[in-house]
């Protein structure tokens, strides 16, 4: 998994790219230490160009939805397609974070 | 056959080149691959990279490098072997050894063997699922819900199993960050990195397929009374593997203490593809043929009359041969029959059904229990009246009963059917089986027109080139092809067709230009000058409506330039092989044998030791992938940039961009799919 963000606004957008699996520990321990940085009120991540999750991925999502709590940052999951959105489907992730297309 | 026991076979098996044979000869040792090592008479393969071995090779084995990376896994796809074994002196199979060489069936298996540590960081579950579709042993669409489970699978086995880590219950960012450091510090350590995971699948004669993963954990013993079923709720923040690999599969069993795990699934027979020839473990010597002079008409039919009474089998013959049959053999018992059988191949045999030693019935079943005789039809004779001995002998495989006593026309009628129906099945398969042997010699040449991975490496140094390229053909023929042409010391010339359409036609005109290309001595021209020539020659040889697309350019070492002309290629890519940034270059122009006098354009872009060149056909941006578009320009380039950028190393560009291409591509392609890297070596060569 790679990822690029951007910060505008109060929001911070995270554009999150090919597989998202249990192999990601570091580059999402980054991840979170970069959006802590930039301090947001909200935090976008957008997973249009992730092509597969498992379940450890699913893990690091809600660490993420953690941190947010922690610091009063709303975290909204947006354009999960194919293989990503069936899986945040099972895993009932409507009911823990904002889904957006 | 167990492996163990074909000491007659000579085995070849692919070793990567930085494997020492010290590791091999331990390997073989240890009776992971054979279980009598001794006797195995051995031949290795060695290769830098799975591209350079020969295709179509059957390997008994494939041994991987420790720092396999994602090339030696693209292997599970590229090459014709079932086992796949990472070879390290530090690696101790234990009571996995068996396991691995007990595969009783190797044409509808797979089996991957690796470290904990090579396999944490390798897209394992991806590749051996791209593998199993690729080997039609699971068909597309369960493709995707395998993956899943084999992911999640292979993640439990890795991190609990082997690493013994303890991830379960909710955890905190500081938490999470101490679970990262544990990691690291046991995939660096023996007791734990080096831990074997093994995967295995087969698929069994109902279609399903069973796939097992092995760890050489502590083992784990799911509970049972709560056994979780649901993969939601947030009470734990990696727990819901195994929940999730419920709901995926048929079955889930566990065996070996909780140290394998074994998925079942179930898939419509009509979803698989058949087994294709690129993966068949004996390749060359399978191709029986049928004769087609065999009986051209049905006066010419061998017929076998099996009757323990002399008179009944003169009353046969006499009908038969009044009526133009000549062709008799005679038995005289049950066993005889299938004696006569064997040894004249008829093509028709009348049967009576009580006979001394073995009665019809048993003469019926011993003959479609042989393939040889599955199809010839067996008229059986018989004075028994009743519904019961009727129906017994069809089941029996019978093709049709005619009633003592005899009558003539109707034995004569029933005789030139049956004969008739065979010769037409016959003439049909000897059809199929010669134009299928045409085609895949055609294939065979058509794949002949590139250059061989030997011949492409080494051009490539010499001009400072490390050149990678990936060709697999349609499931028709297709019109792609490629080459180099050098033209001094240090210009070498590239080229890459792809002819419109595909099957047999674009076949034959591949090999026309093929011979335009290499019959002249246009190459020291300029790039455009070059297909502008090529045009009119083409144009004079090709139908109307039939053209080619096509670019050819040059790269010069002393001036650092590309300097190309395209006939309506696709647009080729220029990047840095450091950075990854790369760009597409202008591919327009006239496709080939459209019009007499086209024009083309040279364009000159800079070409220095840091850049790459891909060159592509366009199955590559034109194939459905798996979330139902194309690739898209835009998809390619960060494609590009994303593998160079996790590679450590150098690599072969065009092998990994096709690997990646496959585990996303069905596993027929309708076009050709040709893709070529040329990348500047970091040392520039001595010119």
């Amino acid at each position: 998994m790679n990822y690029n963000t951007e910060s505008a606004n109060g929001t911070t957008t995270v554009q999150l790219n090919g597989r998202f699996t249990f192999g990601d520990h570091s580059s999402f321990r980054k991840l979170i230490e970069e959006i802590r940085s930039h301090e947001s009120s909200s935090c976008v991540l957008d997973l249009s160009g992730v092509e597969f999750i498992d379940s450890a991925g699913l893990g690091m999502l809600l660490l993420a939805r953690d941190e947010g709590e922690k610091t009063n940052m709303a975290v909204i999951i947006r354009g999960a397609q194919g293989q990503v959105k069936r899986m945040l489907e099972v895993a009932r992730f409507d009911t823990l974070f904002t889904l957006e297309n | 056959m167990a492996p163990g026991k074909e000491s007659r076979i000579n085995h070849t098996i692919a070793v990567a080149q930085s494997i020492v044979q010290t590791d091999i000869d331990a390997l073989l040792a240890s009776g992971a691959i054979w279980e009598s090592p001794q006797s195995v008479s051995l031949q290795n393969a060695v290769a830098q990279t799975p591209e350079d071995l020969p295709h179509g090779s059957y390997f008994s084995a494939c041994l991987l490098p420790t720092d396999s990376g994602r090339e030696w896994l693209g292997g599970l796809t590229r090459l014709n072997c079932e086992t796949f074994i990472e070879c390290s002196s530090e690696i101790d199979f234990a009571d996995l050894a068996p396991l691995i060489s007990d595969t009783t069936d190797r044409k509808n298996a797979l089996t991957v063997c690796l470290s904990t540590r090579s396999a944490y960081y390798l897209p394992v579950a991806r590749k051996f699922v791209t593998a199993l579709r690729h080997r039609g042993l699971i068909g597309e669409k369960i493709a995707a819900t395998v993956e899943m489970a084999v992911q999640e699978a292979f993640a439990n086995s890795l991190i609990h199993g082997n690493l013994e880590l303890d991830t379960s219950g909710h955890l905190t960012m500081d938490g999470f960050t101490e679970l990262g450091e544990e990691t690291r510090r046991r995939l660096a350590s023996t007791k734990h990195g080096a831990r074997v995971i093994l995967l295995t699948a087969r698929r069994r004669k109902n279609g399903r397929i069973i796939i097992t993963i092995n760890d050489q954990g502590k083992g784990f013993t799911p509970p049972k009374d709560t056994c979780p079923t649901t993969v939601s709720g947030r009470k734990t923040t990696f727990g819901r593997g195994l929940p999730l690999i419920r709901s995926l599969c048929h079955s889930v069993n566990f065996a070996r203490e909780g140290r394998t795990i074994e998925l079942e699934f179930v898939q419509d027979a009509n979803d698989l593809i058949p087994v294709t020839d690129s993966f068949s473990p004996n390749l060359g010597d399978q191709h029986h043929q049928v004769a087609d002079a065999d009986i051209r008409n049905a006066y010419n039919a061998t017929i076998l009359i099996a009757d323990d009474t002399m008179l009944s089998r003169e009353i046969i013959a006499s009908y038969l041969r009044a009526d133009g049959f000549t062709n008799l053999v005679f038995a005289k018992d049950g066993e005889d029959a299938i004696e006569q059988a064997v040894k004249h191949d008829p093509d028709l045999i009348i049967l009576d059904i009580i006979m001394p030693k073995l009665d019809g019935y048993g003469v019926c079943k011993a003959l479609r229990a042989n393939p040889d005789f599955a199809k010839t039809p067996i008229i059986a004779q018989t004075a028994l009246e009743e519904n019961e001995g009727r129906t017994r002998i069809f089941d029996d495989g019978a093709t049709d009963l005619i009633l003592k006593p005899l009558n003539k026309a109707e034995l004569i009628a029933r005789t030139k059917i049956h004969l008739e129906n065979r010769l037409l099945v016959k003439q049909l398969q000897a059809y199929q089986e010669r134009t299928r042997s045409e085609l895949t010699l055609a294939r065979d040449m058509q794949e002949n027109l590139n250059p061989t991975p030997e011949n492409y490496r080494g051009t490539g140094l010499d001009y400072g080139l490390r050149i990678s390229a990936t060709f697999q053909m349609s499931s028709e023929l297709g019109g792609d092809m490629w080459g180099l042409v050098p033209i001094d010391e240090h210009r070498l010339g590239v080229y890459i067709v792809d002819f419109a359409g595909h099957g047999l036609g674009a076949a034959l005109n591949t090999f026309r230009l093929h011979s335009l290309i290499w019959s002249d001595q246009l190459q020291d021209r300029d790039p455009a000058e070059y297909l502008e020539g090529l045009n009119r020659h083409l144009k004079g040889l090709l139908p109307v409506g039939q053209y080619a697309t096509m670019l050819y350019g040059i790269i010069d070492r002393v001036h650092n330039t590309f300097r190309y002309a395209s006939a309506a290629c696709t647009s080729p890519v220029l990047g840095n092989s450091l950075t990854g940034q790369a760009r597409y270059l202008d591919g327009s122009g006239v496709p080939l044998g459209v019009i007499r006098n086209a024009r083309y354009e040279t364009r000159e872009v800079p070409f220095t030791g840091a850049n790459f060149l891909l060159l592509y056909s366009d199955a590559l941006i034109e194939t459905t992938l798996d979330d139902g578009q194309f690739l898209s320009e835009e998809k390619l380039l960060s494609m590009l940039r994303e593998t160079i950028m996790e590679s450590q190393r150098e690599i072969d560009l065009a092998a990994q961009i096709a690997d990646q291409f496959m585990d996303r591509a069905p596993a027929k392609l309708s076009d050709d799919f040709t893709i070529i890297s040329l990348q500047s070596t970091p040392i520039p060569c001595a010119i």
